[in-house]
């Protein structure tokens, strides 16, 4: 499976048809089963009503002829059943293993990466999108398969009853798939437009959530609704040409298919009628008939998997595309203690755009507070950043030593971040805390809070520990999660911490505190934090002032008078 | 009210487009009967002419059931085209029914969603529920009102011809219509619950772990995310695996019974055929006739999945909507001054299920044209100070007059046209900073927006980016600095020129050089303004004519600290 995994061709439809290639084989295999068993069903069929109709036979003498055609009906029943599932499990192994793949490469891109992106699109791609490729799979593929090879079968005997028929069969069922396939490129266009519209539909919607309540601020929330239903009928519209194509190619097929049948019962009217055919190859070539266009219509029916499918792919596609910025997650393998960080002339920016950090050279040292200062837009998330290892460096070298000056991996650092406005994930007090230790009890949870200074806070809660914080934290306020959060960095007892604007939303009070407790943690850890404000600057053993991606004589010290 | 009931009640506005389709779909299916009855007895009936010598074969008109069998074949095209349009037409208007209709339910609850709910859920509800509940009268109604109606007709048409096989045909058409659907209907709807609930906790968790990947990754937690996900989507793949053997089970066997009816039908009216209660073309004509009658109820048993899918849909999002909102949004309230003023007597306010009041017997008063500092430690009720202001909390007890208006009767709506709110939770919206200007101010001109932005000092930063205006701003301001949408927002609330600016820590994320120049620049634009402003931050206190500390939820009056030195 891990090697699957690793493969990195399945980020492609016919990727992910060569993973789920042995149970789509045994889908089609057994479809193929199931079209010769049809054949010997309605072959039974035709005889008895021929038998008893015309050849005066009594209803007893059928026996052996009626308990053939049950058995045949059941046995293509129960092959008909093992087939669908089979299908069924080549659409559920594509579409599992696509989707951990993704979530996979999602991490190795980053946070940074995806910053561009909208996290509903990229959810709904995860979700719907991904699982529009089931349909494709487990249907459309085998009834491909069936369309080829049922027709084939059914030519093949009608070839051994009857000339005349066999020769429109012939003449008019290949016209059908050139038809679909002229009419099929037309709406596949169209299908890409309204994907866009549904991931649009989907990010807006859940944008126009997350914002109800500044929608209402601004009185703006009853506009909204006409705007979502505006979206709605944006998405109704674009759907309808795509339908209207799609049924109007089986109107075209539908009315192929009965042109044929009714020329074959015509030319058979009126060989019966002289008395050159028998009923039986008649009824028997009349039944077969309608099954040699069954598949192409059921085929068409789900053509539009395939289409779902393509459109959803590109999309998928796109998401697989993006640079893996970040790489595997962070080893946890032992490592020396880091005692120091060196930059040397780093350089970085942001996609093709231009460097935002110029030739930067700087050394973080434990036992010290490093503060980054600077205006916004000046380069300090972007070193934080690299520091984090959340992207890469156009030139220079960030590496890290240990006490006796062996160089340590990057990917090897504990680091510890605390950024500005983390993300909370849906759970208790607890659960956040334990995402970075799930094995820690609650005396090590309370001896991390209080390291954090949050603990009497927690205790003060009515449920404590067992407190729900909401999605980004709703609950709490924005120093509270920051605290929180620190919490759970120190839980892993980490060699680098990472603060961003660390006392912001704090009043005086807090703010000294939680600097002070920053100050005390940096003794055997490096420490940086990004501030511009006088109670974490006054702490730094280091400053590094940051203008336009490059470092200035520290600020007049102005700011913390 | 049931759910079923409900639903069917917001679908009442395409009441007419769902018969029409309804009419259509059963015209489709009875001309498919036709036409099988039909040319089973054209092909039997020149057989037996044929047989019957040169006399019979001049009798046996053929042009007249040929006629017949092009009309009903003609019949069916054209109706099963007009029926797919008109059905999936009103099933996606259907859905824009729904999705408006449940947004406008979910703004007076906008308070619950931030606490309650995860947006991821809220998403998968509302995207994918909705979609399931519109498609419902196209998955789930149609098929039975069409069998129904159908395949009474074609016992009907057989009994004509002979009544055991019409009975037969009966008994086995309601087994299959009303038992199977009814039996398979249980464990289909349990399976599909279970199912529900994994297919939620994916989503949600996509949501989330997208959103959450840099804290994820740097606690060591990817490898336990990725396997969480995973085993979300095991339970999830079995869930689709149970679903579907039981729907190609029911399938399958809906096949065999039909073979199996029809086989007893030729059974009967072969006993019928020697009794010569019938002809010899009419045998392969009932046989056939039986086969087409049974792909009238081979849609039922995913119909009966349809409905199960649709209801559990309709269940999730009619709870949702139902929550009682917070705090009662009056259609009708009294009209503001244009300068109002605000006085607060003894009023507390606490959190459902919380016991603890965040607010106790506080007192406030603040005239028109002043600026009030309301400081304190973080996490004693600040903000929810503001949420009261603007009708998002509900207090409990005292009294609130804003503009000599019981602040009861009035709603966020009303407040919104008055005060200008700049809190510490501002979203920006996806899309430009045209846009998000334009939602602040519809009406707003570009010499209009470019003015605030400057009040603002983020004009020069916007002339300098490629698209100006037009720069997307991306998802939670993305693409712009903290700074940068902090500003933004600013701007928005200086177009909207409004009397009252309720401020809660405007100034966080900001330089303290530039948290000053941002509240002063916001005071320079709106001079009159009377101002609220909640923070733990010096540098707006400087603004204010007098600070207040709020502390056990009540306030006290503090000196305005010193001015600090630019």
């Amino acid at each position: 499976m891990q090697q699957i995994m690793q493969d990195r061709g399945t980020h492609t439809l016919p990727g992910l048809i060569r993973l789920s290639a042995i149970p789509l084989g045994v889908a089609i295999g057994l479809g193929g089963v199931c079209a010769a068993l049809l054949v010997v069903q309605m072959g039974c069929l035709a005889r008895i009503v021929d038998d008893l109709a015309f050849r005066s036979h009594p209803f007893s003498a059928e026996h052996a002829l009626i308990s053939s055609l049950l058995a045949a009906t059941l046995a293509r029943c129960l092959l008909q059943w093992c087939a669908d599932m089979a299908g069924e499990r080549a659409g559920i192994l594509a579409v599992s293993s696509l989707r951990q793949h993704l979530f996979r490469h999602l991490f190795r891109v980053g946070p940074v990466g995806l910053a561009g992106e909208e996290t509903g699109a990229i959810a709904t791609a995860l979700t719907d999108g991904i699982d529009t490729l089931h349909p494709y799979i487990a249907q459309y593929l085998p009834r491909a398969a069936a369309m080829v090879v049922l027709p084939l079968l059914i030519l093949g005997v009608v070839a051994g009853l009857d000339g005349w028929s066999f020769l429109i069969l012939a003449c008019t069922g290949p016209l059908i798939p050139v038809f679909m396939a002229l009419v099929g490129f037309r709406a596949q266009a169209m299908m890409d437009r309204q994907w866009t519209q549904l991931l649009l539909l989907g990010s807006s919607f859940l944008d126009s959530l997350q914002g109800l309540t500044t929608l209402r601020l601004f009185g703006r929330a009853r506009e909204r609704v006409s705007l979502v239903i505006q979206m709605a009928e944006g998405h109704r519209q674009s759907t309808m040409q795509v339908m209207r194509v799609a049924f109007l190619t089986s109107a075209v097929l539908e009315f192929f298919s009965s042109l044929a049948i009714a020329l074959v019962a015509i030319v058979f009217g009126a060989r019966l009628l002289t008395g050159h055919v028998t009923f039986y190859t008649a009824f028997f070539v009349l039944l077969l008939a309608p099954e040699y266009f069954a598949p192409l219509r059921a085929f068409s029916a789900s053509y539009h998997a395939r289409q779902n499918a393509v459109s959803a792919m590109t999309r998928l596609s796109a998401l697989m595309a993006l640079p893996e910025l970040q790489g595997d997650a962070p080893s946890s393998l032992p490592s020396a203690p880091l005692a120091t960080i060196i930059c040397r002339d780093l350089r970085t920016g942001y996609g093709d755009g231009p460097d935002v950090l110029l030739s930067l050279s700087a050394t973080f040292g434990s036992d010290v507070l490093s503060v980054i200062t600077g205006a916004s837009g000046s380069g300090k998330s972007t070193l934080i950043r690299l520091l984090l290892g959340m992207m890469p460096v156009r030139s220079g070298k960030i590496s890290g030593l240990d006490e006796a000056g062996h160089p340590i991996p990057q990917k090897a650092w504990k680091i510890g971040w605390v950024p500005q406005a983390p993300t909370l994930l849906d759970g208790t007090i607890a659960d956040t805390l334990r995402l970075a230790a799930p094995d820690a009890d609650i005396e090590h949870l309370r001896k991390a809070a209080s390291l954090a200074g949050v603990l009497t806070f927690i205790e003060n809660l009515p449920d404590g520990f067992d407190t729900k914080v909401g999605e980004h934290g709703a609950a709490l306020s924005g120093g509270e999660i920051r605290r929180l959060v620190l919490a759970r960095a120190l839980l892993t007892d980490p060699q680098v911490l990472v603060f961003d604007e660390p006392t912001a939303d704090l009043d005086p009070e807090n703010a000294a505190r939680v600097a002070a407790s920053i100050q005390r943690l940096a003794q055997g850890r490096i420490v940086i934090a990004i501030s511009h404000r006088p109670d974490v600057l006054s702490r730094a053993g280091q400053v590094l002032c940051l203008r336009d991606g490059r470092l200035v004589p520290e600020m007049d010290k102005g700011i913390a008078a | 009210m049931s759910d079923l009931s409900r639903l069917l009640r917001l679908t009442r506005p395409l009441k007419g487009m769902l018969w029409l389709g309804f009419i259509l779909a059963c015209l489709a299916s009875l001309a498919n009967f036709g036409l099988l009855f039909l040319s089973g007895w054209l092909l039997a009936g020149a057989a037996a002419a044929g047989l019957g010598g040169i006399a019979t074969q001049n009798l046996f008109n053929l042009f007249m059931p040929a006629a017949g069998v092009r009309f009903f074949a003609t019949v069916r095209i054209l109706a099963r085209y007009a029926e797919r349009l008109v059905t999936h037409d009103a099933a996606l208007r259907v859905v824009s029914v729904l999705r408006g209709w449940s947004f406008e339910r979910l703004i007076p609850r906008s308070p619950l969603l931030e606490t309650r709910h995860r947006s991821g859920d809220i998403l998968a509800r509302f995207v994918g529920d909705t979609d399931r509940m519109g498609q419902f009268p196209l998955d789930a109604l149609l098929p039975f009102g069409v069998a129904a109606v159908c395949s009474t007709i074609s016992v009907l048409i057989m009994a004509l011809f002979s009544v055991p096989v019409a009975l037969l045909m009966a008994l086995t058409l309601l087994l299959i219509g009303a038992a199977a659907p009814f039996l398979a209907g249980k464990p289909v709807d349990r399976i599909m619950q279970a199912y529900a609930k994994a297919a939620d906790a994916l989503r949600a968790d996509s949501v989330e772990t997208v959103q959450a990947l840099g804290d994820i990754a740097f606690c060591g937690a990817t490898e336990r995310t990725l396997k969480r996900l995973e085993a979300y989507q095991t339970s999830l793949s079995a869930g689709q695996y149970r679903l579907a053997a039981i729907t190609h089970a029911a399938r399958q066997s809906v096949a065999f019974i039909g073979m199996l009816t029809a086989a007893g039908v030729i059974g009967l009216a072969a006993n019928a055929l020697q009794h010569h209660r019938l002809s010899a073309a009419e045998l392969p004509m009932l046989a056939l006739g039986c086969l087409a009658a049974f792909e009238q109820v081979s849609g039922l048993i995913p119909a009966r999945q349809a409905l199960g899918r649709a209801m559990l849909s309709a269940r999730r999002v009619f709870a949702l909507c139902d929550m009682p909102p917070p705090v009662p949004q009056p259609e009708r309230t009294p009209p503001l001054p244009l300068t109002p003023d605000l006085t607060m007597q003894d009023v507390t306010l606490a959190y459902p299920g919380s016991h603890v009041p965040v607010l106790h017997g506080l007192s406030l008063s603040v005239q028109a044209g002043e600026r009030v500092g309301i400081i304190g430690p973080s996490g004693e009720g600040k903000s929810s100070l503001g949420r009261l202001l603007m009708r998002l909390a509900e207090y409990q007890r005292g009294s609130v007059c804003f503009g000599g208006v019981d602040l009861r009767t009035l709603s966020t709506q009303t407040l919104s046209g008055r005060v200008g709110v700049l809190s510490q939770t501002f979203h920006l919206q996806q899309g430009s900073i045209r846009h998000n200007l334009r939602i602040a101010c519809p009406d707003a001109d570009e010499n209009e927006m470019w003015a605030a932005l400057q009040a603002a000092h983020l004009d020069t930063e916007i002339r300098a980016m490629t698209k100006g205006l037009d720069t997307r701003v991306g998802e939670h301001g993305v693409c712009l600095s903290g700074g940068q949408a902090r500003r933004l927002a600013v701007a928005q609330i200086i177009l909207r020129r409004p009397a009252w600016l309720l401020l809660d820590e405007p100034t966080e994320g900001l330089t303290p050089e530039a948290g000053q120049a941002l509240i002063g620049s916001l005071l320079m634009a709106l001079p009159a303004a009377t101002v609220l402003c909640i923070t733990h931050r010096p540098e707006p206190l400087t603004f204010m004519n007098r600070v207040l500390r709020l502390e056990n939820g009540q306030l006290h009056p503090r000196e305005i600290p010193a001015h600090p030195t630019p």
